[in-house]
């Protein structure tokens, strides 16, 4: 078992539905394969961590640094590790359309990520709490961007 | 006449053939191409009737060419309506002229080969040559006005091209043998470099990139950026190199000057005896000298960008972390000290200190540990003295203490057993009464002397006792009762106000000591004309202190330094008035213990005013 954690830029704001598409077809994919993790997002700012197997997950990291809807992979953490730390694969981001998000499977808003397990170290823990911070400001609970263009309270909706 | 298969023939040929047969031009064989020119009704009419879409200029030379009996061509003549006309259609006209059997002129044979497409290629081929003409003129005025070169170098090497802003820069002139020159102006110490790139790319037909410094005409060498590609037409080998050259001095000096300051800063960080590392604006640590890599034992990549916090005692390690997160979030700096594992596995006390700075190419962080082992160690062996000498001192006080508090039973019997002797045995020799009142007077000295050391004692505790809110009212009464022998027997008169500030934060036992030892001071020195008269107010300062002033109508004193009258009253009192340098030394000393202070105010004869500042001024206050 293994985990890699990278930041990396959108090579264009993704929409709506970019993100969702992303969403779906990672879930398909990284069911099938063991891999489970997390993708931030925000205003083109991107960090993910994902764990599994190394015979799947150093490929996956192969095909998503030639993935052209994102640039400047910039890889942080590549480790073995004794656990999985997430039970599945999710995303959080800001939806601009938030409605079609809420039932949606592994996907969070940016301030309902659960606490980071234990099984994390430290280290590991503080890494992702940082690329958090990088991608969507210190107020999660705020689309630092956004902001304007959804009416008050229409993230809780 | 053309015998009938060749009739057929002609009249299907994919170009219009008639016949003018005559003098008078007049249509004989018209084929169907030719038709679709002078009409289907033509044969039989002449020319002249009938000139159909035949160019003007070709009517006028017809009966020329018959009177002549020489041949006639022409070449795209446009037939139509108007030669404009987008229906307009181009032929090429051949006239040839026939003779009849006895030789004289009989007619002219007219071929007309459509040639329309070819005539509209032709106008298109024109006007491409026109917008290339066009375009080439743009490129030129770009090419020789844009801030960069351009260049063109053939497969062996010479320069074929050089826009003109490279003759200004260098300041060579046109007629400059530019294959052979411009080795010569790229500074000696790129030359062999940028030959060898150029001919390695020429080599392997690809472009090339490189930097280099060119020689201006004002003999200053500057940084230029040379860029080429190939021109190629597959499968041939490249004709030619294309490029350009840019001026990059400038970014170039700046990033040298960035790269250099970092070279230097990393040189600084690898020399220094701390651990020293860099992040990203994100808090990513980037860089670890040496140093924290031999202390920890790690190499860069098993620390990572985080991994500092590994290196912490692990109880301490989430508080660091979220210490971190808070600061990258809010810019504040970090601070603390923690302990570090050296690789050995002990671990050592240090500060670690980050600040976000920002050194033009965006906020980083900057961050140190020091070890400050040894004074943690020096700290601690000082907290261990200062333990042992509070308990030290303690243990002395409980010993004086109780010393002092048993030696007064003793003195008590003393005193008692003296008494008894003087009444029961006569002395007759007055040297011997006088001795009787010197025994007296010190065994009484050596009581109150026991009583007062018992008293320092107990102040010395009760400075760390609890405070809590006093009824002043009630707390003076209280006083008053303790002391109601000596004012009834002297006929004081003590008057108590408290409206102003009722109440007090302050230990109950402190309080009763100050305000006990004045009041009694104010009755012990009365004036012996008068019945002493008190008055305790309390009261607040303008910034809110509260004040207890004790004002007596009693002796008085003269008071030498009034900037510090309290400390020069206390010496004066000792060495003065025996038996009272006591009682004034505890209320100094419980008053300033608690952060106030003591101001007094005196006229001989008149009286004194104490005034007990409880507390440290507001702004003072820690
Ligand atoms: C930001 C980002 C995150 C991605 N995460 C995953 C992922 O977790 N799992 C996955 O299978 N594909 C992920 N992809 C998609 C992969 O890059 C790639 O498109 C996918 O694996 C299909 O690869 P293929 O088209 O080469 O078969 C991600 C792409 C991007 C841009």
């Amino acid at each position: 078992m293994k985990h890699i954690v990278y930041m990396s830029r959108a090579v264009r704001p993704m929409t709506d539905p970019d993100l969702q598409e992303l969403l779906d077809q990672s879930r398909h994919d990284n069911v099938r394969q063991g891999i489970t993790g997390i993708l931030f997002y925000s205003h083109g700012n991107i960090a993910q961590l994902f764990e599994g197997p190394a015979e799947q997950v150093d490929p996956l990291f192969d095909r998503i640094c030639r993935d052209g809807r994102h640039s400047h992979v910039r890889k942080l953490v590549d480790a073995p590790i004794e656990a999985r730390s997430f039970p599945s694969w999710s995303m959080a981001f800001h939806p601009l359309e938030p409605s079609g998000f809420a039932a949606l499977e592994g996907f969070l808003l940016p301030h309902q990520l659960p606490p980071l397990p234990s099984s994390l170290t430290i280290a590991d823990a503080l890494l992702v709490q940082l690329v958090q911070l990088a991608v969507f400001g210190p107020d999660p609970t705020q689309p630092f961007q956004h902001r304007h263009a959804d009416p008050p309270g229409a993230l809780d909706a | 006449m053309p015998a009938p298969h060749f009739e057929q023939l002609l009249r299907r040929l994919q170009a219009g053939v008639a016949t003018l047969e005559g003098p008078e031009l007049r249509y004989g064989f018209v084929n169907e191409q030719m038709q679709a020119l002078v009409g289907t009704n033509a044969e039989g009419r002449t020319l002249a009737e009938q000139p159909g879409l035949l160019p003007a200029a070709l009517l006028e030379v017809l009966p020329k060419v018959f009177a002549a009996g020489t041949p006639y061509a022409a070449r795209a003549c446009a037939c139509g309506s108007a030669a404009d006309s987008p229906n307009v259609r181009h032929f090429d006209l051949v006239v040839d002229p026939y003779d009849g059997e006895a030789g004289q002129p009989a007619g002219l044979l007219l071929l007309a080969v459509d040639v329309s497409e070819q005539e509209a290629a032709r106008q298109r081929a024109h006007e491409l040559a026109l917008t290339t003409r066009q375009l080439d003129a743009r490129l030129r005025v770009l090419t020789e006005t844009a801030p960069l070169f351009t260049y063109t170098m053939s497969p062996q090497g010479e320069v074929t091209y050089v826009s003109p802003q490279w003759y200004r820069f260098t300041g060579q002139p046109d007629t400059a043998d530019l294959t052979a020159i411009w080795p010569l102006l790229v500074h000696p110490d790129d030359r062999l470099r940028v030959l060898f790139e150029s001919e390695t790319a020429r080599r392997t037909g690809t472009g090339w990139n490189y930097e280099y410094r060119l020689r201006r005409y004002d003999g200053q060498y500057r940084w230029m950026l040379s860029r080429a590609l190939p021109e190629v037409h597959p499968p041939d080998q490249p004709v030619a190199w294309h490029g350009a050259l840019t001026e990059v001095h400038l970014q170039r000096e700046l990033s040298e000057a960035r790269r250099r300051g970092e070279a230097e800063l990393r040189f600084l960080a690898d020399s220094i005896p701390e651990l020293v590392w860099t992040t990203s604006a994100e808090g990513l640590v980037e860089y670890y000298n040496h140093y924290t890599k031999s202390y920890s034992g790690l190499t860069t990549e098993e620390l990572g960008p985080t991994g500092w916090v590994g290196l912490l005692y692990p109880e301490e390690q989430a508080a660091a972390a979220r210490r971190w997160v808070q600061s990258v979030a809010s810019g504040e700096d970090f601070e603390g000290e923690y302990r570090l594992r050296r690789a050995d596995g002990v671990y050592r006390w240090h500060t670690i200190r980050a600040r976000r700075l920002n050194d033009g190419s965006g906020p980083r962080w900057f961050g140190a540990a020091s070890d400050v082992e040894e004074q943690h160690r020096l700290r601690q062996v000082l907290q261990t003295q200062y333990d042992e000498l509070a308990r030290a001192h303690h243990n002395l006080d409980t010993f004086v203490y109780a010393a002092s508090h048993d030696l007064r039973q003793p003195t008590h019997n003393l005193r008692g057993l003296f008494e008894e002797l003087r009444r029961s045995v006569r002395f007759t020799d007055p040297e011997q009464a006088l001795m009787l009142r010197m025994v007296d007077t010190a065994l009484t000295h050596l009581d109150s002397t026991l009583a007062d050391l018992t008293a320092t004692v107990q102040t010395q505790r009760q400075q760390q006792e609890p405070v809590e809110i006093l009824d002043l009212a009630l707390g003076l009464e209280e006083i008053l009762l303790g002391l109601r022998p000596q004012i009834v027997h002297q006929g004081a008169s003590v008057q108590i106000d408290v409206q102003e500030a009722p109440g007090l934060l302050y230990s109950r036992a402190n309080f009763r000591s100050v305000v006990h030892n004045l009041v009694s001071n104010a009755l012990k020195f009365a004036h012996p004309l008068r019945p002493p008269q008190v008055l305790l107010r309390n009261y607040l300062t303008d910034d809110g202190q509260p004040v207890l002033e004790v004002r007596d109508n009693g002796l008085g004193m003269r008071i030498d330094d009034p900037h510090n009258p309290a400390f020069r009253l206390f010496a004066r009192q000792h060495t003065q008035v025996e038996g009272t340098g006591v009682g004034l030394y505890l209320v100094q000393r419980i008053v300033t213990s608690q952060g106030g202070h003591i101001e007094v105010d005196s006229t001989p004869g008149i009286g004194t005013t104490f005034r007990v500042f409880w507390a440290a001024p507001l702004g003072m206050r820690e």
